[in-house]
């Protein structure tokens, strides 16, 4: 199966930040409330990981609630591939 | 289609089916017909140990059974099982339903059509079931359908799910303008529950829906109980009707 690695989804995420003119720390543990990564985003982002990989990527929202950092970010998506 | 009014009274429901009896609301609204001497049908995919406990305990006026909502032909056998049992059924709880917690954009297609299967084709399709049997035999009775506040307010994560529940409140109207009156059919829309299908709701969510409630709580089954069996049980022209149990909070 075609999976995206942890820097491949990273550089999409800056990607997603960069449309709205902001900016993705390199710091794992920034908090997606400051840098203004929002629950719409995480849906750009997971769409575009879709886009790369063609597959599917479906998932609950009680998950996404969990998500506060980048990295969980980051962690949540490459799990999701393996599912 | 105008035709002369139906004046006679419609007696209050004497058998009622529940659908998804086992838990929540539906074990809530077993176990108040029950105290209100009513005989029940109750049905869920999962005959739970509760709902075990009350057939044993009222061997005479219940009929319990593991059915998924979505499979016609064992709902069918159920009814003539219960209508052996207990006697013909004048009286139906539409309250199986799925709940769902998933973006529209990130819920899987097959997931959308399991959604509007069991909350809005099984419904119509187990209503049709009934009364079809109470029209051929002559009989009146009530019609209760579950739905939710989602179907009339919007919450992100219940897409398909609000689909079905307004689904449901239209076809209320709809059933009971064609019953013309020898039915009384009507939708009890709760809030959110604390427990069970709410778990749908984050903590953060159900703290704001809280906040913005005048009576200060969610949902509790028991609040909604009353209703249901006012609506199976009194003489009341309530008809056609949606009636939202939920402290005010989606006013």
């Amino acid at each position: 199966m075609n999976e995206l690695s942890r820097a491949q989804i990273r550089d999409l995420m800056a990607q997603v930040l960069k449309n709205q003119d902001k900016e993705l720390p390199a710091d794992d543990a920034a908090q997606l409330r400051e840098i203004g990564f929002r629950s719409l985003d995480f849906s750009e982002l997971a769409l575009r990981v879709e886009d790369e990989t063609g597959e599917e990527l479906n998932f609950d929202a009680p998950g996404l609630r969990r998500i506060a950092t980048v990295g969980d970010v980051l962690d949540f998506l490459v799990e999701l591939q393996h599912q | 289609m105008s035709e002369p009014a139906d004046t006679q009274l419609v007696p209050p429901s004497s058998v009622v089916l529940v659908s998804g009896g086992s838990r929540g609301l539906g074990l809530a609204i077993v176990t108040d017909l029950l105290d209100a001497g009513v005989r029940v049908a109750a049905f869920a995919r999962t005959v739970t140990p509760e709902l075990e406990k009350l057939a044993a305990e009222h061997p005479d006026r219940v009929h319990v059974g593991s059915v998924d909502v979505t499979d016609l032909r064992a709902a069918q056998i159920f009814v003539r099982e219960v209508e052996q049992r207990l006697g013909p059924i004048d009286g139906i709880v539409n309250n199986a339903a799925m709940g769902q917690d998933s973006l529209h954009a990130h819920t899987a297609a097959d997931d959308i059509a399991r959604i509007i299967e069991t909350n809005l084709t099984a419904p119509l399709q187990l209503t049709r079931l009934v009364i079809r049997r109470m029209l051929a035999k002559g009989l009146r009775g009530r019609i209760v359908n579950i739905t939710s506040i989602c179907g009339q307010r919007g919450f992100p994560g219940l897409v398909a799910y609000s689909a079905t529940k307004g689904g449901m409140d239209a076809a209320t109207r709809s059933l009971a303008r064609e019953l013309g009156g020898r039915m009384l059919v009507n939708s009890v829309a709760p809030g959110f529950f604390a427990s069970e299908m709410s778990a749908v709701l984050g903590p953060t969510q159900l703290d704001q829906i809280v906040r913005r409630t005048p009576t200060g709580h969610l949902t509790e089954p028991v609040e909604v109980t009353p209703v249901v069996r006012m609506l199976l049980r009194e003489h009341t022209n309530i008809n056609g009707q949606v009636i939202v149990v939920d402290g005010a909070a989606a006013i």
